[in-house]
């Protein structure tokens, strides 16, 4: 008899097991065959019925300061709309990888997503967003026309996939201190840039410029710069990888010099080695340098020439952050309405205090807070003359293909030459 | 007998579902991906390429790289913690006060997430704020770019590594010493052996079937080397600390190319199974051994 019961109770407990493993497959099968996607697939269901029952909104969202700023100003919306707005804050490669899992199940667990501007191709291809004209999303001019093309498929284009949500675009940062000991005025040009580090290094002994070298988005976001300042395009017009010109070996040159009479650093030291005065000149973000209302930096725009008498280029990566509403959101309606709220400019002007970097005109022209926040006009006309990076769905994949031959130049395991006829082979195989 | 029979297959059942479901998809899973060109976003299906995958992952110089340093990192990192666990656990085994204290003080880094370790380590190495170089500047030496020198990079993990992972070793071991009998320690004493003798001829043979566990496990787990590696290098400078894991996150994660990281993850199984078949052979032998007897 006990053994009746319990061959009752283990083959309940296998049939129980299979039953399980069963409400999970459809996701499953689409997933990698990780227990990732099961997990995902558990928690859309149990998200979906809250924002069914309750009203409430998941926005995945690139952690830190943009969480923080919304979480300052979302009570608003709560109260207008009795719905409830969860942010889940996650590390930019770990958002990537979650988005991308979470587009493949029926019903979404994020309603919002946070998408860095060069994943923007790759998931509008992919049909991850909803399009925000159908959904009655106004793309109004008070955006930044630079921000606001970065949310069309096609790019600048196409129908309107996502809005700019941060108004992010590199800058050059200096410490005016030290420029100033040495008699130095900003820098126009690269050719200019390497006289002040070779000076600043040579007579004081310090670090004359500091580069991101670190393998992968880090190095090639703090080269692309210098690049495009030489004439470098990564691309011509039929997709061909372009880095292995002359463009390209000059402005790799000249970073290989820079970061001979300078150092290479990670984020943190790049920021307290310039504020500090232990650096002169560095290429960095605005949100690194600038906190509130105070830098602890001075800022300009990027050389926008490789020599004082060269043709001028845009230099100032842009590296906005969008926000959309996901293709499988069951709660689209609701999710654009608070699209259109955290992107409007009173919510944006209220976001600054918080960290938020505006991505509308009339925030940055807005005289009450251009005279708190100094940098805005510099950050405006960074912005208004920014260039994109190359607007490919493989763009993830060319970054990491040239990451890892500019970080063998600058090592010294390859030569100049012989990394960025590597890196051309490998884009153009990527491009195939 | 055959109610006894259907009693064991009962038993069985919920095991043997849980293994298909845990083990045997996946793994069967991978496999069938790895001859597909399955990238996740794709809108159209996923198509059989044959072997492409596996020789364009042979083929791409970061790949080799990856396995190099894979391959070197364990064969040092497995060397070391053994070693310096097994000095560790004899001499505290030979303490006659504050064992106590020190066996549970030595386990403390190894009780730590990985990710965890590496953010610390990330703080202390840094140029100008870590406590590292601020320590060295005190004998006047530094500031060192620890994760950032191609000629430094790759040790600086491998020292975080043994630093993490010795403890464990020195626990398994220290629990080995434990077992041996104290009887042939006093005759070998009495037979006039010296230390080095006992050491060889006794706790060494005592405690070989935890050396080659505390080998196998910690072989297994370097392979794994991911999250040290993803937060504090991203697998450069130059390629010089990438590993087969970072490779295959690169890849088949985070770009989402599902059927390239499963031929690279295949290749990497097989690449385990070459450095643990001694340790496996030897315990399937040892069954066969004792099944015959």
């Amino acid at each position: 008899m006990r053994k009746r019961i319990v061959i009752m109770l283990s083959l309940t407990l296998a049939a129980s097991i299979f039953t399980g493993c069963q409400s999970n497959t459809q996701s499953g099968a689409q997933s990698n065959g990780q227990s990732t996607n099961q997990t995902n697939s558990e928690s859309n269901s149990s998200a979906n019925n809250q924002s069914k029952s309750e009203g409430k909104l998941v926005v995945a969202a690139r952690g830190g300061s943009h969480v923080a700023a919304m979480e300052a100003v979302k009570a608003e919306f709560e109260q207008a709309h009795h719905a409830k707005i969860e942010i889940i804050g996650l590390e930019a490669a770990d958002l990537k990888q979650k988005i991308s899992l979470d587009a493949k199940n029926k019903n979404g667990a994020y309603d919002l997503i946070m998408a860095d501007d060069p994943w923007m191709p790759e998931f509008s291809e992919a049909g991850i967003f909803a399009n925000l004209s159908e959904l009655g999303v106004e793309a109004d001019a008070d955006f930044e026309e630079s921000s606001l093309a970065l949310g069309k498929h096609p790019y600048g284009t196409g129908d309107l996939y996502a809005l700019p949500f941060s108004g992010n675009v590199q800058l050059f940062f200096y410490n005016k201190q030290l420029l100033d000991s040495y008699s130095e005025e900003v820098p126009q040009s690269w050719e200019e840039v390497l006289e002040i580090a070779n000076k600043v290094h040579a007579e004081g002994g310090l670090t004359g410029y500091v580069i991101r070298g670190q393998q992968g988005n880090p190095i090639v976001s703090d080269f692309l710069p210098i690049f495009w300042a030489y004439g470098g395009q990564v691309f011509d017009e039929n997709w061909s990888a372009q880095v292995d010109s002359e463009a390209g070996r000059q402005a790799l040159d000249t970073y290989s010099k820079l970061l001979a009479v300078g150092a290479n650093y990670e984020t943190t030291d790049i920021v307290s080695s310039v504020s500090e005065g232990r650096a002169a000149m560095a290429l960095g973000w605005p949100s690194w340098f600038i906190t509130g209302e105070t830098a602890s930096a001075e800022y300009a725009p990027i050389p926008s020439k490789a020599t004082a008498d060269g043709q001028a280029a845009s230099t100032g990566m842009i590296g906005n952050w969008m926000m959309g509403v996901t293709a499988n959101s069951q709660n689209q309606e609701l999710a654009a309405d608070f699209l259109s709220f955290i992107t409007s400019s009173e919510t944006q002007k209220k976001m600054v205090e918080h960290g938020g970097v505006p991505t509308r005109k009339s925030v940055y022209l807005d005289s009450e807070l251009a005279a708190k926040y100094k940098h805005f006009p510099v950050q405006l006309e960074a912005l208004q003359n920014s260039v994109a990076r190359p607007r490919t769905a493989k763009w993830s994949r060319v970054e990491e293909a040239l990451g890892v031959e500019l970080s063998a130049a600058i090592a010294g395991t390859k030569s100049i030459e012989a990394a960025l006829a590597d890196a051309n082979e490998a884009i153009n195989q990527i491009m195939q | 007998m055959q109610s006894k029979r259907r009693f064991q297959w009962a038993m069985l059942t919920p095991v043997i579902l849980l293994l298909i479901g845990l083990t045997v998809f996946p793994v069967v899973y991978t496999i069938s991906n790895s001859f597909t060109d399955y990238y996740y976003l794709a809108s159209d299906g996923k198509k059989f390429i044959g072997l492409d995958n596996y020789v364009k992952v042979v083929q791409d110089e970061v790949f080799r790289q990856a396995v190099w340093n894979t391959v070197k990192f364990m064969l040092l990192a497995v060397s070391l913690e053994t070693a310096l666990g097994l000095a560790i656990a004899v001499l505290i085994d030979s303490l006659k006060k504050g064992a106590k204290f020190l066996r549970v003080s030595l386990l403390i880094p190894s009780l730590l997430p990985p990710v965890t370790v590496a953010l610390i380590w990330q703080m202390m190495l840094s140029n100008h704020n870590g406590i590292i170089n601020h320590m060295l500047a005190w004998f006047g030496a530094g500031p060192f770019n620890f994760l950032m020198d191609i000629h430094i990079a790759f040790n600086a993990i491998l020292f975080i590594d043994i630093w993490q992972w010795t403890p464990f070793a020195f626990l398994l071991l220290y629990a080995g010493l434990q077992a041996v009998p104290r009887s042939q320690y006093e005759a070998a004493k009495v037979d006039g052996a010296g230390k080095l003798r006992i050491f060889t001829h006794i706790t060494l043979p005592n405690i070989m079937p935890t050396l080659l566990l505390v080998i196998l496990l910690r072989t297994i787990d370097t392979f794994r080397l991911f999250d040290k590696v993803n937060i504090l290098t991203g697998g450069g400078p130059a390629n010089s600390t990438t590993t087969i894991t970072q490779y295959i996150y690169r890849h088949g994660v985070y770009n989402l190319q599902i059927g390239y990281g499963a031929a690279a993850s295949i290749i990497m199984v097989a690449l385990v199974l070459v450095f643990s078949v001694i340790y496996i052979k030897r315990s399937l032998g040892g069954n066969e051994h004792e099944m015959r007897r």
